[in-house]
């Protein structure tokens, strides 16, 4: 997979726009390291949550160019054309949609969702002070972009939530997290949700143990087994 | 906005709204955008694909006549309807318009070619 051109985005975007960094890296990475899977999955309908700069779903569309549609959203509107900019520049086939998590597509749709949510263990308070402004200035809408509340997880346990609603039948989110989300607590909690979550890759990096976890529905043969176990264990 | 999104998008989320779908689609402005032509894929998508809102979406673009108003059977076999459909959910890039709630009017949007989707919090 080829990393999309940035050179595009200013340090002026940035200032409104999360600038690409590790955790951006390791997702591309873990979707680089899965693309024989990818190719067996044949995704029709790909989608990016808080897509930001737009060089994941960019990267991933011009990968899958004209075997998939993808979709990017992001509550910033500075973020989408972001997006819509790094697509173009690009050459990639992305859509960008303004709005929150995926609440504007039609349920089980998606086949392939990816999510870098806001991870970083903040106040709640932190976050309820901040009002996300239609002409954003300076660091007040990118706080959503990194701000996570309690644990990290204040967006990223609503997604989880739905995730019956938005994943196709066959289909496979890959989700960034940190230590601190405590992924094992997650993997836990998926597996009562009937879904089968590993963690596909990690990488330490100063000051932060970031996870991709990989994360599909249990078939049923699967389920059969992991409730026994479940029964048994209990 | 590409036409295909369109056949994604549902105001479901706005409270009180039973199916919200397909969205009233208005096309103020767009532009068409040659695009690799993939038999295979445009199949493969079908299934997923709201046949009444490819229709409506057609009307809308001024592209019913290449559009049956039902899905034929063999759309498989026709190349040439795939071809159609390539075209209409493809290379139609809608930039400024609007979508609207069949059910509460609630109107959102087309900017420079993306949609605005964002409820309020006293919407959902």
């Amino acid at each position: 997979m080829e990393t999309p051109h940035t050179e595009h985005l200013s340090s002026a975007d940035y200032e409104h726009v999360y600038e690409p960094a590790e955790d951006s890296f390791l997702l591309l990475d873990a979707l680089e390291a899965d693309l024989e899977f990818l190719d067996t999955l044949q995704p029709c309908l790909c989608l990016e949550i808080g897509s930001g700069s737009g060089v994941i779903i960019t990267a991933l569309a011009k990968r899958l160019a004209n075997t998939a549609h993808c979709l990017a959203t992001d509550i910033n509107p500075k973020a989408c054309e972001a997006t819509k900019r790094t697509a173009i520049r690009n050459e990639a086939r992305v859509d960008s949609l303004r709005c929150n998590l995926t609440e504007a597509v039609r349920r089980r749709c998606i086949d392939l969702l990816l999510f870098n949510p806001p991870y970083v263990v903040t106040s709640d308070e932190e976050l309820q002070t901040q009002q996300l402004t239609e002409h954003p200035a300076t660091e007040r809408n990118l706080v959503f972009s990194w701000a996570g509340g309690t644990d990290g997880r204040r967006v990223t346990d609503i997604l989880l939530e739905q995730l019956d609603d938005i994943l196709s039948p066959s289909g496979v989110l890959y989700l960034l997290l940190l230590q601190e989300n405590k992924p094992d607590e997650i993997i836990e909690q998926l597996r009562r949700q009937k879904f089968e979550a590993v963690k596909y890759m990690e990488r330490r990096i100063p000051g932060e143990h970031l996870y991709i976890l990989k994360v599909k529905r249990l078939t049923n043969q699967k389920l059969t087994l992991s409730l026994a176990c479940y029964w048994f264990g209990s | 906005m590409k036409l295909s999104t369109y056949n994604f998008l549902t105001s479901m989320a706005i409270k009180g709204v039973k199916v919200g779908y397909p969205l009233k689609l208005t096309i103020n402005k767009k532009d068409v955008i040659e695009s690799e032509f993939n038999p295979v894929f445009i199949e493969r998508l079908l299934p997923k694909l709201d046949w009444s809102a490819v229709y409506s979406a057609a009307q809308v673009a001024e592209l019913a006549d290449d559009i049956p108003a039902a899905q034929p059977d063999n759309v498989a076999e026709d190349e040439q309807l795939l071809q159609r459909l390539h075209h209409l959910l493809f290379e139609i890039d809608v930039l400024e318009g609007q979508l609207e709630c069949p059910e509460t009017g609630r109107v959102f949007p087309i900017t420079d070619g993306i949609p605005n989707m964002l409820l309020n919090e006293d919407e959902v």
